[in-house]
């Protein structure tokens, strides 16, 4: 036990150091981009604002010409005490409450979406890999990789315009209807449902494949293992050794895999979010990055490193529940 | 695979339906889009150009001393009833008008109008227009009389100081930062002013029972659901989930007039001001005139037009001015040389006279025996000026030009405008109520910054002295005949130097389902704009909207 402590914080202290290069890189790179705020947003207005107000908009901003290094020691400064700056793209607002606003329908939408393309993929992919010569098998991985080759952008905007617009089945956009007041009532969480199920189906439906095709190949690897063979030899009921001999063994890279794709889900639900007008972290990503809003950005992409390390760590813990050796 | 759908999916939809009316929309609101976002935050603040407000928060809530009608060009009176200018237009008296309230039941007066003024003046990042540099005082001499006294004298002013939102007194005097200030719950004296309900997807706007104008608005609440897409906005207005909106929307006509010619509605209004092609004056080839000049007549704008602007617009007039801005055409205009006409063959003189000449049939070079070459820069993702510069590409060949579209993001883009890092881009140009403010950025000289240095405004980068005496003389007075030939005059130099290149006419984009509501202007009934992003003019749309 002892030694599986010494694991989890020799594993957190790496964490720790890949956090604070993360952060360092998170200041430099904003401020590699062309281009300044200020003038940007003046840019913006189109010849509506005289020129001669572009002083009063950096004054306004907080931006300054102070060394880099005041600036970053303030930056790191601002990290430990939560205060993430004030938002120029959504100026007045605090960018950690705009973040807030936006991440949980990302983690709500993406993550549950992630979450259940997981399982049953995984679940796909260990049934087809025990029958490999069924029916399932022949048509189930070369029709998942057919779609999963799809432009998503594409394949999302027909389902809208098919399932949304045309059937009028599902809402064409937002994450709740116009008429609930959210809160915790039974209308609100049944529109968000509601709202959720067009996108959601999309990003599963993409994913999907990925998942079932990698659980397949390790899972058909291990089965050729001589324990499996000895396990079958020895009478062990074949449920038993489909699950706890040979797919507890094959889902450990597919764990590794979740991980990386966390950091993903994060940033990539971007094409989702933009089709179906669904509030979150990728959509005001893009705003941050078209509006120069170095705040905002960076709020965001901090947000991103930290949970993608912070997953990567409980799998880590997770792998060591999973695979003994880890434990050794 | 049938079977799963309809022991799955259908019983899923039919929960859900029931769950939620889609079909039953909310029809005692009006239904608007004007910004792309994806969740709201509740900003009603109207003074800091850099807070980003909700619509319609500067023209809706909050008001102005006059409203510029950009159909009409004329400015109407509207917290203000009357202005004079006095002492050599050193002094301007504006009239209050009387009996107009705020939302929360206090009266308006003068002294809204001089607290919001010398706001201004206390916290500079809220003087958008500089106006504090002409501005000397500004007081209110009684209830109804504001007095603004000028330090210098600078007619033009006039539109920064009528078009001031005017912000209440009593509200604005107690906070500790109004640069900070976001203004949750806005008191103000325009025809929409109560929230009625605000979460992160959608929120109403209410009207003000206490607005001046009696018996407006006749719509009796705003709703604003977030669109974040132009596709996502179109689907609402052909599904009936939205019913005024401000979006480009390619190929209208055949997307979504047909779809229901009776209720579906678009204006693309001429704003009376055009596209440019900027060229940098300051590089070494086309700081000739005479190659400006060549490249615009070499330019085909019918075919720009088609296939870059889906045909909604038409060429570029030779002042750029045209629509309502047609009417400051100076009357010598058509003695002028015309060089926004498409003219092969004037083009390949004006080039051959310059030293440019042929190599191989197909290309030109200058003296020293290099190609004549030139990149256009446009914005990536504003897929209409893209398609544009590509024909303009394609076009200049024709006369042994090479030209290359290079797209940047934005950000990029316009860094390298303000710096003069660039040879040639499609770009809007500066405009106002009168064409003052559009020549003053094509030719004024004190405008123009070296290459490398960031120029906010005339980033071509031409400026000649006797459009400066022009301007000058243009913001000593208020005589409008002597306003009219100066700007007659700022034409014909415009004409002669070709500073730079205009295009097409610039357009507002404006549609309307009016299947619920009715009274949406149009181009046979132009009593207002019906782009919801004309500020604040709108307004006058807002009022006459009615329900069904």
């Amino acid at each position: 036990m002892n030694k599986s402590i010494l694991y989890i914080s020799r594993r957190f202290g790496f964490y720790l150091i890949a956090a604070f290069a993360a952060l360092t890189l998170n200041f430099i790179i904003p401020r590699l981009m062309p281009g300044d705020p200020a003038s940007i947003i003046f840019a913006r207005f189109k010849g509506k604002l005289k020129p001669e107000a572009i002083d009063a908009m950096r004054e306004s901003f907080g931006l300054t010409n102070d060394p880099i290094i005041t600036q970053y020691a303030s930056y790191l400064k601002g990290i430990l005490q939560g205060d993430l700056g004030i938002s120029i793209a959504y100026f007045p607002e605090p960018v950690s409450e705009i973040i807030g606003g936006g991440l949980i329908w990302t983690i709500f939408l993406a993550g549950s979406s992630m979450v259940i393309a997981f399982l049953i993929g995984t679940t796909l992919g260990v049934i087809i890999a025990w029958n490999r010569t069924g029916k399932l098998d022949t048509i189930l991985p070369p029709a998942l990789a057919f779609f999963g080759a799809f432009p998503y952008f594409w394949l999302a905007m027909v389902v809208l315009y098919i399932f949304g617009f045309s059937m009028n089945w599902f809402p064409i956009g937002r994450a709740f209807g116009n008429e609930v007041n959210p809160g915790l009532n039974t209308p609100y969480l049944l529109s968000v449902l509601y709202h959720a199920f067009l996108p959601a189906l999309t990003l599963v439906f993409v994913s999907l494949g990925g998942w079932m095709l990698s659980m397949r190949n390790t899972m058909i690897s291990t089965l050729g293992s001589d324990y499996i063979t000895f396990a079958n030899a020895k009478g062990i009921p074949s449920r038993l050794i489909m699950l706890r001999y040979a797919a507890r063994n094959a889902i450990l890279p597919n764990l590794t895999g979740f991980g990386m794709a966390l950091g993903f889900m994060l940033s990539g639900a971007l094409l989702t979010e933009m089709i179906f007008s669904y509030p979150g972290q990728g959509f005001l990503l893009l705003q941050a990055v078209q509006s120069q809003d170095y705040p905002l950005m960076q709020g965001i992409f901090m947000t991103i490193t930290l949970a993608v390390l912070g997953a990567n760590w409980l799998v880590d813990i997770a792998i060591l529940f999973f695979d003994p050796r880890t434990r050794r | 695979m049938k079977k799963i759908i309809s022991i799955f999916f259908i019983p899923l939809v039919y929960f859900f339906a029931s769950c939620e009316n889609k079909t039953n929309r909310d029809q005692e609101g009006l239904i608007v889009y004007q910004e792309n976002q994806i969740s709201w935050t509740r900003n009603f603040e109207p003074l800091n150009p850099v807070s980003i407000c909700r619509w319609p928060t500067r023209g809706g809530i909050y008001e102005p001393l006059y409203i510029y009608n950009p159909i009409s060009t004329e400015w109407v009176p509207w917290l203000a009833t009357n202005y004079e200018w006095k002492n050599d237009n050193r002094k301007l008296l504006f009239s209050i008008r009387t009996g107009v309230k705020w939302s929360d039941g206090r009266e308006f007066s003068a002294y809204d109008v001089a607290y919001t003024l010398n706001l201004w003046k206390q916290f500079p990042a809220l003087d958008t227009r500089n106006a504090w540099d002409y501005l000397q005082n500004v007081v209110a001499i009684s209830d109804t009389l504001v007095e603004v006294d000028f330090k210098r004298v600078y007619v033009p002013g006039f539109e920064a100081i009528a078009g001031a939102y005017i912000v209440p007194k009593h509200i604005w005097s107690k906070l500790d930062d109004p640069l900070k200030f976001d203004n949750p719950d806005p008191v103000g004296t325009g025809p929409y002013t109560e929230v009625l309900r605000f979460n992160s997807q959608v929120w109403e706007l209410g009207k003000n029972h206490n607005y001046w104008q009696k018996g407006k608005p006749h719509v009796e609440k705003l709703i604003f659901p977030t669109f974040s897409t132009n596709e996502q906005t179109t689907l609402a207005l052909l599904s009936g989930n939205l019913d005024w909106a401000g979006a480009f929307i390619p190929a209208i006509q055949r997307i979504f007039v047909d779809k229901n010619p009776e209720h579906h509605h678009y204006w693309f209004r001429n704003t009376g001001y055009s596209t440019f092609l900027h060229t940098n004056t300051k590089d070494p080839i086309l700081q000739d005139t005479n190659v400006r000049k060549a490249i615009s007549y070499a330019i085909n704008r019918e075919q720009v037009v088609k296939v870059g602007m889906y045909n909604y617009t038409s060429p570029a007039h030779v002042t750029s001015l045209a629509g309502p801005m047609a009417k400051w055409h100076s009357p010598k205009i058509n003695e002028k040389e015309n060089w926004t006409a498409f003219n092969l063959e004037k083009a390949n003189e004006l080039l051959d006279d310059a030293g440019y000449k042929w190599k191989n049939k197909n290309e030109r070079i200058d003296s020293n025996g290099s190609p004549l070459k030139f990149n256009i820069i446009v914005v990536s993702g504003w897929s209409d000026w893209v398609r544009s510069a590509q024909v303009i590409s394609q076009n200049l060949k024709k006369v042994g030009i090479q030209a290359t579209v290079r797209t940047y993001d934005f950000g990029a883009w316009i860094a390298r405008m303000q710096q003069g890092n660039f040879q040639m881009a499609v770009g809007w140009a500066d405009k106002g109520a009168t064409p003052y403010n559009f020549f003053k950025s094509m030719m004024f000289s004190e405008y123009v910054k070296p290459l490398g240095e960031t120029a906010d405004i005339n980033w071509h980068r031409f400026g000649i002295k006797e459009a400066d005496f022009l301007i000058k003389e243009f913001e000593q007075t208020s005589d409008e005949n002597k306003i009219k030939n100066i700007i007659y005059k700022l034409q014909h130099l415009f004409i002669e130097h070709a500073p730079g290149i205009p295009l097409f006419a610039e357009l507002s984009w404006a549609e309307c389902n009016s299947k619920y509501f009715t009274n949406f202007p149009s181009a046979e009934n132009p009593y207002g704009p019906l782009s919801v992003n004309e500020q604040p003019s709108f307004i006058f749309t807002l009022l006459n909207i009615k329900k069904r």
